[in-house]
């Protein structure tokens, strides 16, 4: 067989998967909940509002004085310890992406014209981001990540809150009055 | 002798199916919303009817016959096109700014395959025909599988008939690629029966579309769609900048903290 025709073949298999793919799988109804949740103003920050508490728990200092002082059991059980709060901080943020991702689809689904450039980029940013988190995430789950750096993934994120708060607030207001949230609700190719 | 009795039995159940496909359409009132679509199923009746007839009179294996179904097969695979342009409109239609990122989407999407299928069948002058037919069926199915990711990625509602009027002219397509691969590479070379297998492959897989296609359409289609809430143009060429401002700032940091994490950094 040749070189073209396995290509061929390739494809068509691989486009016969993702038909298939697309036609069972349900966009998760946790996704449409949580765009509709993002309509309304007054949005909340979650992993913002606990910056302080996970800076606190994954200082490197302290973990350092722990390891002169203490017995290897409670430094092992304290490293398990930080070890999940640094992977749920981890999900906090991609959750904090995602749901900004999908207020961006919302707000180019509801507009009469969409820039291709930048939908291109949003999709594209998703990829990265994606792709970024499971490596963080596969290495924090091994243990080969210095916990300390984790908190700088926040830095960006503090003034998202402000700096949103009018654009979402503006959106949620026509959203409110013309009924999208609804609209939304069955959305999806497999919701009917 | 015996499987061309299973083609011919393969193509009179699924005559019977167009049939049925017609027949609701017509009596459900569908014909009104799914016009060209209604169309592209009568036109196929139509082809089966004339193809009975072209056989009939020339020989299933004349050259007359080859040249006349092939022609025919030109009307309905346009039809086709047409037909599925109408669904994704009605899906598509209350969100203006994503009709018109699918349309874009089909455009160059299509050009792409097209290059890549004149580039990959160059200089293959004996399979020239069944090479056009597969390069359609590829742009085709590649450009439905876009729409649909599209549709998908944007969360808009597709209602079930829909998605399966879409799925089964995609999942014939794909079936389409994979035949005329296997026929060319492997059916020609190692069975002497090469062609009717061929042709039962196909017409079963056009038998199971039909199928498909019935049990959405026994469903009632959705009421037209009310205006969906429309922003301002100014609204998301001011937000939508912003917001991907802030993802980019995010995917950055993520970024930075995996070089910080880099062995020996």
């Amino acid at each position: 067989m040749s070189n073209s025709l396995l290509a061929f073949g390739i494809i068509g298999i691989l486009l016969l998967l993702t038909l298939v793919w697309l036609s069972v799988s349900k966009v998760g109804g946790k996704v449409q909940a949580r765009a509709a949740s993002d309509l309304p103003p007054g949005r909340d920050w979650q992993h913002i509002s606990y910056l302080p508490q996970i800076q606190q728990a994954l200082a490197e200092t302290d973990f350092k004085y722990l390891s002169d002082v203490a017995p290897r059991r409670l430094v092992s059980e304290v490293r398990k310890d930080r070890q999940h709060i640094a992977i749920a901080y981890l999900s906090a943020l991609r959750e904090e992406f995602i749901r900004l991702l999908d207020f961006a689809r919302i707000v180019a689904a509801m507009s009469p014209e969409v820039a291709v450039a930048q939908e291109l980029r949003g999709a594209r940013l998703h990829f990265t981001f994606t792709c970024r988190y499971y490596l963080i995430y596969l290495r924090l789950k091994t243990g080969f990540a210095p916990f300390d750096a984790l908190s700088a993934l926040s830095n960006s994120l503090s003034s998202l809150n402000i700096r949103m708060e009018t654009a979402m607030r503006e959106v949620g207001e026509r959203a409110a009055m013309s009924g999208l949230a609804s609209s939304f609700d069955g959305g999806g190719l497999d919701t009917h | 002798m015996k499987t061309l009795g299973a083609v011919q039995y393969l193509w009179a159940l699924s005559v019977a199916a167009q049939v049925a496909v017609c027949v609701i359409l017509v009596t459900r009132g569908y014909y009104r919303p799914l016009t060209v679509f209604t169309a592209y199923a009568f036109l196929n009746l139509c082809q089966a009817a004339f193809l009975y007839l072209i056989y009939k009179h020339y020989g299933f294996h004349s050259d007359a016959a080859f040249t006349y179904a092939w022609w025919s097969q030109a009307f309905t695979l346009v039809a086709r096109v047409l037909a599925t342009t109408e669904v994704l409109r009605l899906v598509l239609i209350p969100y203006r700014g994503i009709w018109g990122l699918a349309w874009r989407v089909l455009g160059v999407t299509s050009g792409v395959t097209l290059v890549f299928v004149i580039a990959a069948s160059r200089g293959n002058l004996d399979w020239g025909l069944m090479e056009a037919d597969r390069g359609y069926h590829l742009i085709f199915a590649i450009a439905i599988v876009a729409c649909l990711a599209l549709i998908r990625y944007y969360y808009v509602p597709v209602d079930r008939t829909y998605k399966a009027i879409l799925a089964g002219f995609c999942f014939y397509s794909c079936v389409t690629i994979l035949s005329n691969t296997a026929l060319q590479g492997v059916l020609y070379k190692r069975y002497e029966n090469f062609a009717t297998i061929w042709q039962v492959v196909e017409l079963i897989a056009y038998l199971i579309v039909q199928f498909i296609w019935m049990r959405a359409l026994a469903r009632p289609l959705p009421a037209k769609h009310a205006q969906r809430p429309v922003l301002p143009a100014s609204v998301y060429q001011r937000i939508s900048p912003e917001i991907h401002y802030q993802l980019q700032a995010m995917n950055k940091q993520l970024m930075h903290f995996w070089k910080l994490e880099e062995p020996g950094s």
